[in-house]
């Protein structure tokens, strides 16, 4: 935990799958960043509208809502919320809506662990400036 | 002097008295009758006695009274006034002098009749002058059968030597007339045994041991011809035309039955066959000999009585060529070999006939020829064809009105005007014809007889025909019958040689079968091969012989029926597959007879329905690989979720070792957790695979509820990527069903991915699928998928059901054919029909698996 605000902020998880979201918890825990995991999207939005949420990881594809649902709707609740998506399914119309909506990253599913950490590292460092 | 004269005297008259009994013995024995015997008695007692009357009276028939014979002897003159006298008169018993003598039986002297009170010829006497007279008895036995008596003129005192004398000639004349009248009696005898040789049916013929014909009656003459006195034994059978029953071989001479009696042989019933050299016709006797023997015993000759029994020989070949006719029609000869027999024999009946046969066509109205084959051609030929009618001959009369017709004269006859020339060409007079008729009273042909002369038919011709017409119609029924089983049988022979129908017979008892030629192709045999029952089994498979045999046995017993589909092993590898069909005739006591059936060969189908099959599970496939592709997203995001738990587990794991302050609690948990998901990842490859394998049906116990479920979050990837949602209604009281869970899986996707596919131009909050389950019934089970899009075809929603029937650019429209040919395969059926608001809905029924509890979970 060599960065303060690495070690201060947290990392919001959201994905329905509970063991691909179990892994990126441990993932980020394995490099010091605090995390908050969420498998349904109402949670997190709950929590989002209650706190500050400098970074969120999101997955697309799930049972209740995709991805782009809750990315429109933390656009409106928390709009400096730094968001990466991650997909297992490659869907290019899906890129391009969360694209415009305004992700940080995009990784599709399963991805290279460095890239995704400095991924979530840029974005914390990013929402603190 | 005097007493020496009348000693003389005495003597003298005894002596003349002597000559006189000598004489009249002499004169009676030569006698060759009574009446002349007795003639000679009263003619020299009167000349040698001094009698001038003498008669003689007799019991009338009924024995109450004498009468006067005829036999008399009397004087000159007017001695006959007394004969007058005594013929006028009838003594009864005791009455007058012959019945005093008729009483008494004893003779009677009167000294002078004159002064006798009993006496009634006394006037006539006296007028005459009559005085003495003698009556005496002839007796047979102790019967009188005849009294004599003398008159003399003078008066004499009784002479008990003459009456002696007399006595002893009427005892002369008695045995006189027994010995005559044995003599009578043998000659009546003889007459009478002549007359029973003249007059008796039979013949007789007696030989002496020469073989010389003492007798020969007229029978004999009337059977074998005039007698022939020169010949010897050993040319009779030549010159009587003697044969042995085969009528042609001449009879042995020695074993001739007279032959033999004549060797002391008994002869019985031999039978021999007569025919001499100028007669028409034989004759038929029966014979029996015996030898004649002396008081001996010696061989004297022999004795034959023949009996003429031809009509009996007749009567005897005519059943038997009856029965032969019958035989011919059972042993299905053909017709007009039998009707030609028949004729034949009818004609031998009797001499001068001809007789015809002709048959009526099917169409009623028309004759063909049957039988005449001693009618000459022409005629034949002319009638052949002919129409029938009320005027048209006789036996197109007879079969025209169902009646004989009698026509004596063909020449004047209104009924054969058309047919006069041909007759009076053919020589035909007279024709008689009676219709044949079926027992069902149709009218089958008609049997006709023909004469060269005009009359009608005689009791023996009309019995004739009876019997003619009734063998008739039994040979023409029977051979209509059988036509119209033949047509029948070749019909259906035609029909199951077009249909590749195999007809066959098993004799299980006498291991035994018959096989039509189809059959024998069907299983391979050559057509010469006798065939056994273990033979056609040899045929069958080997992998099926022991099932379709004890499935034979055991549906034969059962039910008396069979039918069996398998496979034959041909010669030479070859394959067949056929249905076989058969039924058991048993007798009455249920003992198998017979099987009769037959086999037909399915292979041609059974390779089509296999080519089928595999046609179909190769469109199910191909379903299933394209459905893939519908699932791309659904699948990788299914692989990937896995995958990327384990990369991040992994990562993190090998960062807190880098970092050196790993909890080794906390790495078990990473290291389990990517065996987890290893395995997860490995579970949805399983998935796939086993959706894209070509596997063929494998049913189990499955909750369809859990199916649905797990089918749905399967494909809920590619929902969400289509902005559609899909819920699910599930009745939790759902039955079980028994399924095969890839293919129901299968029309579950192919349901949704239709409804997604059918809902892709509305706004997505629109895009909803409900899926529910029910079962109302319990017996069905009940799925329905349910969307909100375009809807079907408003004429005719199930075309959805159609090969090739598309309404999306890239779909191929086999989608909806494989879902029903699978819902089908499983017993269940597919409904498509427009939802009450908008929208369509599919619904699926599965039969329903009652009783069971145990849930198979999805994969």
């Amino acid at each position: 935990m060599s960065n303060p605000i690495e070690a201060e902020k947290e990392v919001c998880l959201l994905d329905d799958d509970l063991s691909v979201l179990k892994s990126m918890h441990y993932l980020l825990a394995s490099e010091g960043f605090k995390v908050r995991a969420f498998s349904k999207a109402a949670d997190f939005l709950v929590h989002a509208s209650t706190h500050d949420v400098p970074v969120v990881v999101t997955d697309i594809w799930m049972d209740q809502v995709t991805g782009l649902e809750v990315l429109a709707r933390l656009c409106a609740i928390s709009p400096k919320t730094r968001v990466i998506v991650i997909t297992a399914r490659e869907d290019l119309a899906a890129r391009a809506t969360a694209m415009a909506i305004g992700p940080v990253a995009f990784f599709m599913k399963p991805f290279d662990d460095e890239k995704f950490i400095a991924a979530v590292r840029d974005a914390l460092n990013q929402s603190a400036k | 002097m005097e007493n020496h004269t009348a000693a003389e005297q005495s003597y003298n008259q005894s002596k003349e008295q002597l000559s006189l009994l000598q004489t009249i013995t002499i004169e009676v024995a030569a006698a060759d009758h009574f009446s002349s015997a007795l003639e000679v008695v009263l003619r020299r007692v009167c000349e040698k006695t001094g009698w001038v009357i003498g008669q003689a009276w007799v019991p009338n028939r009924d024995g109450t009274a004498l009468d006067c014979g005829p036999v008399w002897f009397c004087g000159n003159g007017e001695l006959r006034n007394f004969r007058v006298a005594s013929e006028a008169s009838h003594f009864r018993l005791g009455i007058g002098l012959p019945g005093r003598v008729w009483e008494s039986k004893q003779p009677a002297w009167i000294e002078d009749v004159r002064d006798d009170p009993n006496f009634p010829r006394t006037a006539t006497a006296r007028n005459i002058g009559l005085k003495t007279a003698v009556g005496l008895p002839i007796l047979s036995g102790d019967k009188v059968i005849a009294v004599i008596e003398f008159f003399m003129r003078e008066s004499r005192s009784k002479s008990e030597q003459l009456v002696k004398v007399i006595a002893a000639i009427a005892a002369q004349l008695n045995l006189v007339m027994e010995r005559k009248r044995a003599e009578e009696e043998l000659s009546r005898t003889n007459e009478i045994l002549q007359s029973i040789l003249s007059n008796m049916g039979d013949a007789v013929i007696v030989a002496d041991k020469d073989g010389k014909l003492l007798v020969f009656n007229p029978v004999a003459e009337r059977f074998f011809g005039p007698r022939a006195t020169q010949t010897t034994p050993s040319e009779w059978s030549r010159q009587y035309g003697l044969y042995l029953p085969d009528q042609v071989t001449l009879f042995p001479p020695d074993q001739l039955p007279l032959t033999r009696s004549i060797r002391g042989e008994e002869v019985n019933n031999v039978e021999i066959f007569v025919r001499r050299e100028k007669a028409a016709r034989g004759l038929w006797v029966r014979v029996n000999g015996r030898p004649l023997r002396g008081p001996k015993g010696e061989r004297l000759g022999g004795v034959i009585v023949c009996r003429d029994i031809t009509q009996f020989k007749e009567e005897e070949f005519f059943r038997a060529g009856q029965s032969r006719v019958l035989e011919m029609i059972a042993a299905d000869a053909p017709l007009a070999d039998v009707l030609t027999s028949l004729v034949l024999l009818m004609e031998g009946q009797a001499e001068g006939l001809r007789c015809s046969i002709l048959l009526l066509n099917r169409d009623g109205k028309h004759v063909r020829h049957g039988a005449a084959p001693n009618l000459p051609e022409a005629y034949v030929k002319a009638v052949n064809g002919a129409a029938i009618g009320p005027r048209n001959g006789s036996c197109g009369t007879a079969m025209y009105t169902r009646r004989p017709v009698v026509v004596t004269d063909v020449m004047t006859d209104p009924l054969w005007s058309d047919y006069r020339e041909l007759a009076k060409i053919c020589g035909l007079r007279a024709c008689w014809s009676t219709p044949i008729l079926s027992p069902q009273g149709e009218v089958l042909g008609s049997f006709a007889m023909y004469r060269q002369e005009t009359r009608g038919p005689l009791p023996e011709e009309a019995r004739l025909t009876e019997i003619a017409t009734h063998i008739a119609g039994i040979a023409i029924e029977r051979h209509q019958q059988q036509e119209i089983l033949r047509e029948r049988e070749a019909r259906i022979s035609l029909a199951a040689e077009s249909a590749e129908l195999a007809f066959w017979i098993l004799y299980p008892e006498q291991n035994a079968a018959w096989m039509s030629e189809k059959g024998r192709l069907i299983y391979g045999f050559d057509s010469n091969l006798p065939l056994t029952c273990d033979l056609i089994l040899s045929r069958v498979h080997p992998d099926e012989r022991a099932a379709v045999k004890a499935a034979y046995d055991r549906s034969c017993a059962l039910y008396g029926t069979f039918e069996s589909e398998h496979r034959l092993l041909l010669p030479y590898g070859k394959t067949r597959w056929v249905i076989m069909r058969g039924r058991c005739l048993k007798d009455e006591e249920g003992n198998l007879l017979e099987t009769v059936g037959v086999t037909l060969d399915v292979s041609a189908q059974k390779q089509a329905d296999l080519q089928l099959q595999v046609q179909r599970e190769e469109m199910a496939h191909r379903n299933r690989v394209s459905l893939m592709g519908e699932m791309t997203a659904s699948f990788a995001h299914e692989l990937n979720q896995p995958l990327t738990a384990i990369a991040n587990n992994a990562s993190a794991a090998r960062r807190f070792l880098e970092h050196g302050n790993i909890d080794p609690a906390l790495l078990q948990q990473l290291l389990q957790d990517m065996v987890a998901d290893s395995q997860r990842a490995g579970d949805v490859i399983r998935g796939i695979r086993s959706l894209v394998r070509k596997e063929t049906s494998v049913h189990a116990l499955l909750d369809l509820n859990a199916v649905i479920t797990e089918t749905v979050r399967l494909v809920s990837t590619d929902v969400l990527s289509r902005e559609s949602v899909v819920t699910t209604e599930l009745d939790p009281q759902l039955p079980q069903v028994e399924v095969t869970l890839v293919q129901i899986q299968q029309v579950l996707l192919n349901l949704i991915i239709n409804a997604l596919d059918a809902m892709e131009g509305l706004p997505p909050a629109e895009r909803r699928i409900i899926v529910s389950t029910r079962s109302d019934k319990g017996d069905v089970v009940e799925v329905s998928v349910r969307d909100f899009g375009t809807g079907l075809p408003k004429d005719r929603p199930d075309k959805v059901f159609d090969h090739f029937f598309s309404t999306k650019q890239k779909g191929m429209g086999m989608g909806l054919t494989i879902v029903r040919s699978i819902v089908e395969a499983h017993g269940g059926t597919i409904v498509a029909e427009n939802a009450p608001e908008r929208g369509a809905r599919m619904i699926v029924r599965l039969p329903a698996v009652r009783g069971q509890t145990q849930t198979i979970a999805a994969a």
